[in-house]
């Protein structure tokens, strides 16, 4: 089926990259080998050396300013200036964890990003396997419908989703015997983003590039649909798995716009509420502020190190966020 | 005969099969898909219905384009919250691209450090609002590292650069600048690496040096990227709320200097508690953002991404 039908379908090329095990996107080297060209080639890349070293500077000094901070005691904020911490201190870190709860937000954060990157790998691959390789009436429709809603701003959903989780949700998982549940939570932040339309195109397009070779062997084995999904698709899916993954792990993480609509409860906060909190509330105790932030920073960072190459190939496929 | 009946039974079991196979396949897309269509499809048409009421907690008297007319005639959503939306997004948009297209094509360069580079370019994009929004906050305080150098250098400022109605958007829009143009620079990476080589190889031999080569080849050459990357760039920016909130606060301040069309948005349906209201502001931001879209695409044309 043609997805080109649709405005704003992602760029698969990364994904295509994926699929060979290459790492995404490696840049091609600029044509060279033309005699007399040297010199002048030479020159240039010293200045592009120059540039990309100042500006990665640039990108990198306001992280390193937080971190320096996140060391430093309060009095060591204030007045002259220097780069490192004078007395080095972990007491901002304690502050942040303890005096301003950032240990139950951390913890809260977690919880969340956790829920909703599994439920998305669930219902993403089965989902997916089922539009790559199952024939079922209505099939194209059915999917583009599901592109569709990429098209479908936050913004729009706010009120309308809102007012269903305090007014619909509840009755409905009353019948199922779930009595006076609420939704103006964690689970409400959990239950609007189970699976996205991301995940499920990405899913998608990666079975697709699965030879069908391996199916067809499990077939005459006798195996069902959800056995070749589980034992035969899925091992195969790992690259596609790693990027769904860790592009919603990191988008539930910072996530902000859904928990500040929905997390009222401050024990229920995580670590961006609980920053946002903190600003208003404590303005320039900069250690803990910065502690915090580091928190939030890091595990996205060492995530991002460790898997650079997914996070290439599921943000092509994914789109910006705000 | 016989082949015929056997031919027969066959094609019953392939029906069969088949039938099977179709109802696994809704039996597995039915959990994504009821997903979709209550949180995606049923919104659009329950904001429309929120609307016409006059909703607060409860849903009250049936109103028409009341809403919509009350918003025709507030001034805080045209003369701050559309005003900063238009501001930022005319600001934000050209400098994030151009910073965007500048990294890719250094980036792009067969130099050593390359992936480290495009990870120290690409990370502001991945790291939580929230963090970057609190650290640029520290540092653009009135004593903070931004105002200090300035001052080593000659400017002695003590402004908190967020904190005063002049320079709280200019501010933010530097910073999401910075903070988006990792992303964009992917996008445009992505484009790069799709154009052959032997076309470079051909305006070298016609001895065209890099810069021309860029503008009259390359450039060009990044049509498709250009129109992907300004949609999803124009798109962002219409629905900018992260750091409005984080920086200026559910009321946009000071005086409104940071209010945003979605953080109004937020505001009266969550904070005033003005649900049929809010649901207006959403349709009317719904509409905006699809006619942006529709007429990019008219003037230029099919996206034809990578």
């Amino acid at each position: 089926m043609s997805t080109e039908q649709l405005p704003d379908v992602p760029p698969v090329a990364a994904l295509d990259e994926l699929a060979v095990e290459r790492a995404a996107a490696t840049g091609a080297p600029a044509a060279t080998g033309i005699p007399g060209r040297e010199r002048g080639e030479r020159i240039r890349t010293a200045i592009a050396y120059i540039v990309m070293f100042s500006v990665a500077a640039l990108f990198f000094i306001p992280f390193l300013w937080s971190v320096s901070t996140s060391f430093r005691t309060i009095q060591d904020t204030v007045g002259g200036f220097s780069l490192l911490p004078k007395h080095w201190t972990l007491s901002g870190y304690h502050d942040a964890l303890h005096t301003f709860n950032f240990g139950r937000y951390t913890l809260n954060s977690l919880i969340i990003a956790l829920a909703i990157t599994i439920s998305n790998l669930f219902l993403a691959s089965l989902g997916g396997y089922a539009f790559a390789r199952l024939k079922f009436p209505g099939r194209e429709v059915l999917f583009l419908l599901v592109l569709g809603t990429l098209m479908i701003p936050d913004q729009l959903r706010l009120v309308p989703i809102y007012l269903m989780l305090v007014n619909w949700i509840p009755g409905w998982v009353g019948h199922l015997g779930w009595h006076d549940a609420s939704f103006i939570n964690r689970n409400g932040v959990i239950l609007i983003q189970l699976v996205s339309a991301a995940s499920l195109f990405l899913m998608r397009q990666y079975f697709l590039t699965i030879p069908r070779d391996l199916e067809e062997a499990a077939k005459l084995d006798g195996a069902g649909y959800f056995k070749t999904y589980r034992k035969v698709m899925l091992p195969l899916a790992g690259p596609a798995l790693a990027a769904v993954g860790i592009l919603q792990f990191q988008g539930a993480w910072n996530g902000l716009f859904w928990p500040a609509i929905l997390l009222q409860d401050k024990n229920q906060y995580t670590i961006p509420i609980g920053i946002a909190n903190f600003r208003f509330a404590y303005q320039t105790l900069w250690p803990p502020l910065m502690a915090a932030s580091v928190l939030a920073i890091l595990p996205i960072l060492l995530i991002f190190i460790v898997f650079q190459r997914y996070f290439v190939a599921g943000v092509a496929a994914s789109g910006v966020k705000g | 005969m016989a082949v015929a009946v056997g031919k027969q039974r066959q094609a019953r079991g392939l029906g069969n099969e088949r039938l099977r196979e179709a109802l696994v396949g809704y039996g597995f897309i039915a959990l994504p898909m009821a997903f979709f269509i209550l949180f995606f499809l049923v919104p659009i048409g329950y904001a429309f219905y929120i609307s016409r009421y006059n909703w607060q907690i409860f849903k009250g008297p049936y109103v028409g384009w009341g809403n919509y007319r009350q918003l025709y005639h507030d001034t805080v959503f045209w003369h701050h919250a559309v005003r900063n939306t238009l501001v930022y997004t005319a600001f934000v948009v050209p400098l994030q691209i151009t910073l965007g297209l500048a990294l890719a094509v250094v980036v792009n360069q067969a130099i050593r450090f390359r992936t480290f580079f495009r990870a120290a370019f690409y990370f502001p994009s991945l790291a939580a609002s929230a963090a970057i929004a609190a650290i640029a906050t520290y540092i653009l305080a009135s004593d903070g590292l931004f105002n200090t150098v300035l001052g080593h250098l000659g400017y002695h400022h003590n402004t908190a650069w967020f904190g005063e109605q002049s320079t709280a958007l200019p501010s933010i829009i530097g910073l999401n600048a910075w903070t988006t143009s990792g992303t964009m620079m992917l996008f445009y990476l992505a484009a790069l690496q799709a154009i052959p080589t032997d076309v470079y190889e051909a305006a070298a031999i016609d001895g065209a040096g890099a810069w021309r080569t860029f503008w009259k080849v390359t450039f060009p050459l990044l049509k498709p990227a250009h129109f992907f990357v300004l949609v999803v760039s124009i798109i962002g920016a219409m629905q900018m709320f992260d750091q409005a909130f984080l920086i200026g606060g559910a009321s946009g301040g000071p005086n409104y200097s940071t209010m945003t069309v979605v953080l109004y948005l937020y505001n009266q349906s969550i904070k005033n508690i003005s649900f049929g209201y809010g649901a207006a502001i959403g349709v009317v931001l719904f509409v905006f953002i699809f006619t942006v879209t529709v007429i990019q695409r008219l003037l230029f044309g099919k996206p034809e991404v990578a």
